[in-house]
């Protein structure tokens, strides 16, 4: 069976005087603990009290500086305290089940989207990215929002998997903006969709792991600075996940540490 | 409601990803992103008058460093499979996909989907590899997600067959 050992670190980088963004490593366990029974062998029990997925989140807060962390950490814990309750006791590979848990992940991304509305002025309030894995080995269930990035690393590709959710890149997909335009212009910067914001789109995707993959979520404090060639280098370094969270988030910072910077590194073995 | 898992595969850029996006948003970008994993979107249709769900599972395209993931296609009770009718191979080499998808879900309600039918003047296909398909009980389309033409009667035809199939 495929585990994976994760590793989170965010740092407020060089410029900004506080941190907006929010990490989130958690385990969800359905848990049956046996205190006596007649039944002949314990054994049987095992299925209920193994780990049944692990949830990986990273969230980069916007609309000033309070306002911005606030958004993250209201959809953070919307989000964790929602999956909590309502996925806890899947545990994957029954059809059935799995369409279920696609349409609760969804559920928990709106939920946190009403919240962090509720929050916000009639003008347009506090907003936040989020990109989450729930990681049920082998199967990593992927949502996004916005422009922070999930990649997925195997051998020596290093690929992004999520596509930012931005104004330029929204307009390079209508083809006005070459793709070129869109990276480097001021719409680079604006976002789609947001948890909170005016429209929030929600991207689902699923990724099945194998040992040794490596699996990346990251706020755009790191890929402003760290193109995804350096990144690969420091993935495919070896290490352990926190050695790999600690080179990024440096290199983030040698490269100017222009915004908050948030990583989180899953090791599957 | 009644739900169905829809699996889209073929080979890298054969459109799969644009189809649904189609379908979906009717929406078509002449960018082109590979899909990582698997991309999932959802879309209601009405099948005689009842509602049905399409969970609509695009998978990555198969390509010379990734192969077709047979995991993806559990549960599957319907299958596109696309074909970029500017390149041959995706076609002739379309026996060896179905192989697969046939050993890991059975014999479902299957579409084949020759996509970029726009492209005229690039056309790669010939009336013998169109031929060649019919040997297969699939349903063939011929489809362009730029202009939207046979994309909607894919996908609804593929519902229809998958809710008789129940």
């Amino acid at each position: 069976m495929t585990t994976i050992r994760a590793f989170g670190l965010t740092h407020v980088g060089r410029v900004r005087e506080s941190n907006e963004d929010q990490f989130f490593i958690g385990t969800l366990h359905k848990v049956l603990e046996v205190q006596q029974t007649s039944l002949e062998s314990k054994e049987a029990f095992d299925y209920f009290t193994r780990t049944d997925a692990q949830l990986l989140v990273v969230a980069d807060g916007v609309g000033g500086s309070a306002g911005g962390r606030r958004a993250s950490r209201i959809a953070v814990h919307t989000l964790t305290t929602y999956l909590s309750q309502t996925a806890g006791c899947y545990t994957g590979f029954d059809v059935e089940q799995e369409d279920e848990f696609l349409l609760r992940l969804e559920k928990a991304l709106t939920r946190a989207h009403e919240v962090v509305r509720s929050v916000g002025t009639e003008t347009g309030g506090p907003a936040t990215t989020l990109t989450l894995a729930v990681v049920i080995g082998p199967r990593a269930y992927l949502a996004h929002v916005g422009d922070s990035r999930a990649y997925h690393f195997r051998g020596d590709r290093l690929r992004q998997v999520t596509r930012d959710q931005t104004m330029g890149e929204f307009l390079a997909d209508e083809g006005a903006l070459t793709e070129e335009q869109a990276r480097a212009g001021p719409l680079s910067n604006v976002l789609s969709s947001a948890i909170g914001g005016s429209e929030m789109l929600p991207a689902i995707g699923v990724l099945d792991l194998q040992p040794k993959d490596t699996l990346l979520l990251c706020t755009d404090g790191l890929t402003k600075h760290v193109d995804d060639e350096a990144i690969k280098a420091m993935v495919a370094a070896g290490g352990s996940a926190e050695q790999v969270c600690r080179a990024l988030v440096d290199a983030a910072l040698a490269g100017g540490g222009t915004d908050n910077v948030t990583v989180v590194v899953a090791r599957a073995s | 409601m009644i739900q169905k898992k829809v699996c889209m595969v073929g080979f890298f850029a054969t459109g799969k990803t644009c189809l649904v996006r189609r379908f979906v948003h009717s929406k078509f970008s002449e960018k082109y992103l590979s899909t990582v994993g698997v991309k999932i979107d959802r879309k209601e249709v009405a099948v005689d008058g009842q509602p049905v769900n399409l969970l609509l599972w695009d998978l990555e395209g198969r390509d010379g460093e990734q192969d077709l993931q047979l995991s993806y296609l559990r549960g599957a009770s319907g299958v596109i499979y696309v074909v970029d009718g500017t390149r041959r191979e995706t076609c002739t080499r379309l026996k060896e996909l179905r192989h697969a998808v046939r050993a890991a879900v059975g014999d479902t309600p299957a579409v084949v989907a020759l996509n970029k039918a726009d492209l005229t003047d690039q056309w790669a296909l010939t009336g013998a590899d169109t031929d060649a398909l019919a040997a297969f009980p699939w349903h063939v389309f011929t489809t362009s997600a730029k202009t939207g033409d046979g994309v909607e009667a894919a996908f609804l035809w593929l519902a229809e067959n998958m809710v008789k199939a129940t």
